[in-house]
């Protein structure tokens, strides 16, 4: 046996092309998607729980086969495009075939087709021409339009609805196509990406899900943020203000929530996250003398700013910790979270050159608040916020929803419009010799339906054939009755 | 014996209805006296009761017919099916006026959808295609489902931000009916196997192999010492304990385990003998595997009756934490449904084993079973294809992303390639009848554990439902 390349060709194709290698591919893919749901995966799962869950050995072992991420693998990638090609040959080899049976539909039906189609009646007719017109009259009023074949030696009549039907499933294989075509894209020129915004800044840099940065031709400018809550504190609305930049001019501007994204030139940028920074962006104090010389007052300090509060002394806010703790005599920050915080303000003396450390609360060995000539009292803290936005660009989503569409309506047709064929043809019986009208039916689905309409059918025409010509009718009934 | 005994009194047919409309009345006053005391008639709660009450009672009438094959019981049970849904559509609406949007959002509001849509069905399955015995099985289903409302949480919440979107609305409409469609063609696959003369070994095969997977699952919380660990429970904000995200907190109920190994045997040894039979090709066995069956719905009962006295409420210590912590059974609403459903399959299977004559007259011929099943699939799968692409649009508005190989999302996707392999074995390779069959079941098998198991045993960005 030589193995010629063209063989090998012929053989692959007809192994794409057959339903079994559909169905193993299938099966495949759902053994391995399911798979991917049980063992741990990558990205989303943290690499120490992965570590808990796995032994290392185990663990090397996944990872080295991709099972860690196995929707990213090289090789799932690879049985999807596999699944694809074995529905592009399938759709290929029996395109040409369904295309013939709809481009040329078979209208004047010949003795062999006649014997074996399983629907048909024959109804006893004396005049061809009477009887083909009372067909087409009855199929008129069941909504079916019919055409006359001449053929050399006979008339019939041909009619049928819904020829589309027959193209419905490789209009369903197509859309599949199309929504691959678009994952494909988007896996190849698509990116996801995170950008943190406080209000009144700007960014064209997207930090993206593998760490690395990506530069945007534009920047985006958050104009403000904020949340609505229910009365239960439950979040009700988290809202962003942007604004696009770019060249230097404001081209485009959108409030957005959560599912309803701003789109610019194919990027969206999406509500992900709120919350406080941890930064602090205004402090008020209650401030009153201690030797009573001036009235208390209300000072608004922010980071580092220094406030004159008479001709000598003046206070500045020198740190602000969101989350303290206190270890060997230093204050140390334990998270940027606004749970714990603390407050240091250095109250300074321009004559004596001397400062005080003065802590909100007052910590035990370094606050020194007793010597300061003032008592201050927190009023109001303002710490800044911050909105998360996720980033994303998917040229291949329009693809993926075109695919969609065409799919719905593709099973709309494979389920529920059915393409039938009615054929009308005066012939001689057979045995008896005398003229009948045959016709027989077809469905390409949901048949059994379909006989019933065909009976029903069958039944007017005969009792319309039977009425009209009456008179001429009795004789050859009465020869057949003889038979 | 069981069946010498039905036949021995045979039931007519005024008696049940009598009592069963009795007991009806009956509630009905109870429930009275409840809303003279508190003197709200249309609250959520009363129309659920109501609700409960005539499918309880619809669900008797059913299995009576299932039982008895009397006609008149079809009747009065239609007649109870419909109070029951009024009365369901009566509570929807409530809570859609309350909550201001389609009760979709938690748990609860998803059976309360559920129910409602399985009663309408079974409706339709009645007078449309004359499978009368279906509620039978829908009924009891549907009581379950109603029992566990009153058991979960059902303050309205507020939508999440995630949540607020017509795309989301339109994803979970597309899924109740595909799902629902999927249950009805498992139901008519079954009653097709039954019309098409498969033996009644391989439903007492099928019925013990479910038991045996929902007590080995209830089994995986099993700890040392005999406990059996459930979710523990916050009675205050009634919800479940968590220690971390998506990290729930379990409790340990004592020596309920040993109750739960003890009932998985018995629940194994129907399964055993069957195995048994099929080995020594000794039909004995299988005489003996069906009065084990009747012995394992006896403690199926007792582990039903003991789990709801202990897990009710009640302190018990955890393995997360120093203390003892709350249950109560809303935190296991699965364990539940689990033991409810391992005995209502052991009952319809003794039905079966009853009364195969009756229910074969009664059920239309094989032949229409399998149309009928082929053609629900014909409904569900372009539904499941739509709720897919609706889901995905929703995912794409909420979090920039169609699609993120997310479990629920990864085995909607397989329960869509299953129904995909059946549609085309079907239209391709002739598959009809029994395969057909298998395969039909095998698909509401996944979707079963894409609705249920992917929520509870793998976690994902389908934290809300």
């Amino acid at each position: 046996m030589s193995l010629s390349l063209s063989s090998v060709v012929r053989k692959t194709w007809q192994t794409l092309s057959s339903v079994k290698t559909g169905v193993i591919l299938i099966i495949l893919v759902v053994i391995f998607s399911a798979a991917g749901t049980v063992i741990l995966q990558r990205p989303m799962t943290d690499p120490d729980d992965m570590q808990r869950a796995y032994s290392p050995a185990m663990l090397r072992f996944l990872d080295a086969t991709g099972l860690t991420d196995i929707f990213h693998a090289h090789w799932f990638v690879a049985l999807m495009l596999l699944v694809s090609l074995s529905i592009i040959a399938a759709s290929v080899e029996r395109f040409p075939n369904a295309w013939r049976y709809f481009a040329r539909p078979y209208k004047s039906p010949d003795d062999g087709f006649r014997r074996v189609l399983p629907i048909q009646a024959q109804i006893p007719i004396t005049n061809e021409e009477a009887a083909l017109s009372t067909a087409e009259r009855v199929l008129r009023k069941n909504r079916l339009k019919s055409e006359h074949i001449v053929r050399t030696n006979s008339f019939s009549l041909f009619s049928e609805k819904h020829r589309m039907s027959e193209m419905a499933v490789y209009i369903v294989h197509a859309s599949l196509l199309l929504i691959f075509l678009g994952g494909i894209v988007d896996a190849l020129w698509g990116w996801r990406g995170f950008v943190t915004l406080t209000p009144g800044s700007a960014s064209n840099q997207i930090e993206m899900s593998n760490g690395a940065n990506r530069a945007l031709p534009f920047s985006i400018r958050c104009d403000g943020t904020g949340e609505e809550t229910y009365t239960d504190g439950t979040p009700k609305k988290w809202w962003s203000k942007l604004a696009v930049v770019e060249n230097g001019r404001e081209v485009f501007r959108k409030e957005i929530v959560v599912n309803d994204p701003l789109a610019y030139r194919g990027v969206r940028f999406y509500q992900a996250s709120y919350g406080r920074t941890g930064k602090l962006e205004q402090l008020l104090l209650n401030v009153v003398p201690k030797d009573g010389k001036t009235a208390a007052r209300e000072i608004a300090l922010g980071m580092n700013q220094t406030v004159e509060l008479d001709a000598d002394t003046s206070v500045q806010l020198a740190e602000f910790i969101p989350d303290f703790v206190v270890e060997d005599g230093h204050v140390y920050a334990r998270s940027t979270d606004i749970s714990n915080p603390a407050v240091h303000l250095i109250v300074s003396s321009k004559k004596t050159n001397k400062s005080v450390n003065v802590w909100f609360p007052a910590i035990e060995g370094i606050a020194e608040n007793a010597a300061s000539p003032y008592t201050f009292t927190p009023k109001d803290l303002k710490t800044g916020l911050f909105t998360g936005l996720q980033v994303s660009h998917e040229p291949g989503q329009w693809s993926v929803w075109a695919g969609v569409v065409l799919m719905a309506i593709g099973l709309t047709f494979v389920f529920y419009v059915v393409h039938i064929r009615i054929w009308v043809v005066p012939v001689k019986d057979i045995h008896s010799g005398n003229l009948v009208l045959w016709i027989g039916g077809s469905a390409n689905r949901n048949r059994d339906a379909f006989e019933q309409t065909f009976k029903k059918l069958a039944e007017q025409l005969r009792s319309e054939l039977k009425t009209q010509p009456a008179a001429e009718a009795e004789k050859p009934a009465a020869s057949m009755a003889g038979n | 014996m069981a069946r010498a005994k039905v036949e021995q009194h045979p039931a007519t047919g005024m008696t049940l209805i009598v009592m069963v409309g009795l007991s009806i009345a009956f509630l009905l006053f109870i429930a009275f006296l409840n809303v003279v005391k508190t003197g709200n008639i249309l609250s959520e709660a009363n129309l659920l009761y109501a609700a409960l009450v005539f499918y309880a009672g619809a669900g008797a009438l059913y299995l009576g017919f299932g039982i008895t094959g009397t006609d008149a019981y079809v009747k009065f049970a239609s007649l109870a099916t419909w109070a029951g849904l009024i009365a369901n559509t009566g509570a929807v609406a409530h809570r859609w006026y309350e909550a201001g949007h389609p009760p979709f959002a938690s748990v609860y509001e998803m059976l309360l959808s559920f129910v409602w849509t399985l009663a309408a069905l079974t409706l339709i399955a009645e007078k449309r295609y004359g499978v009368k015995v279906i509620g039978t099985v829908t009924m009891p289903v549907a009581i379950v489902g109603v029992v566990l409302m009153e058991l979960l949480p059902n303050e309205v919440r507020p939508l999440v931000p995630a949540l607020q979107s017509t795309w989301l609305h339109v994803h979970v409409t597309l899924a109740m009916l595909a799902y629902a469609a999927c249950a009805l063609s498992f139901a008519l696959a079954m009653m097709f196997l039954i019309q098409d003369k498969v033996k009644t070994e391989f439903f007492l095969a099928a019925t013990s192999v479910f038991t045996v997977v929902i007590y080995a699952a209830i089994l995986g919380r099993f700890e040392r010492w005999g406990g059996l660990s459930v979710i523990a429970w916050d009675p205050e904000n009634k919800t479940e304990v968590f220690i971390a995200r998506n990290v729930r907190m379990f409790v340990t109920i004592p020596d309920l385990g040993w109750l739960m190994l003890l009932v998985f045997v018995a629940v194994a040894v129907p399964l055993a003998l069957y195995v048994l039979a099929r080995v020594k090709k000794n039909e004995a066995f299988l005489d003996t595997a069906n009065k084990a069956v009747f012995v394992s719905i006896l403690l199926q009962a007792l582990a039903l009756v003991f789990f709801i006295l202990r897990a009710r409420d009640g302190q018990y210590p955890s393995l997360d934490a120093e203390g003892f912590y709350p249950t109560s059974l809303a935190a296991s609403p699965f364990i539940l449904a689990a033991l409810v459903g391992g005995i209502f399959a052991n009952l319809l299977y003794l039905l079966l084993l009853w009364r195969r004559e009756d229910l074969e007259r009664l059920l239309p011929d094989a032949d229409a079973l399998d149309r009928i099943t082929y053609k629900t699939i014909c409904i569900a799968f372009p539904l499941l294809t739509l709720m897919i692409a609706a889901g995905a649009f929703w995912a794409n508005r909420a979090w920039g992303s169609y699609w993120n190989w997310d479990p629920k999302e990864t085995w909607a996707a397989i329960t869509w390639l299953v129904y995909a392999g059946y549609l085309h074995m079907r239209i391709t390779r002739g598959w009809r009848g029994r395969r057909a069959a298998y395969f039909a079941i095998l698909g509401f098998a996944v979707v079963m554990f894409t609705f249920f198991g992917v929520t509870y045993l793998l976690h994902g960005l389908h934290a809300y439902a």
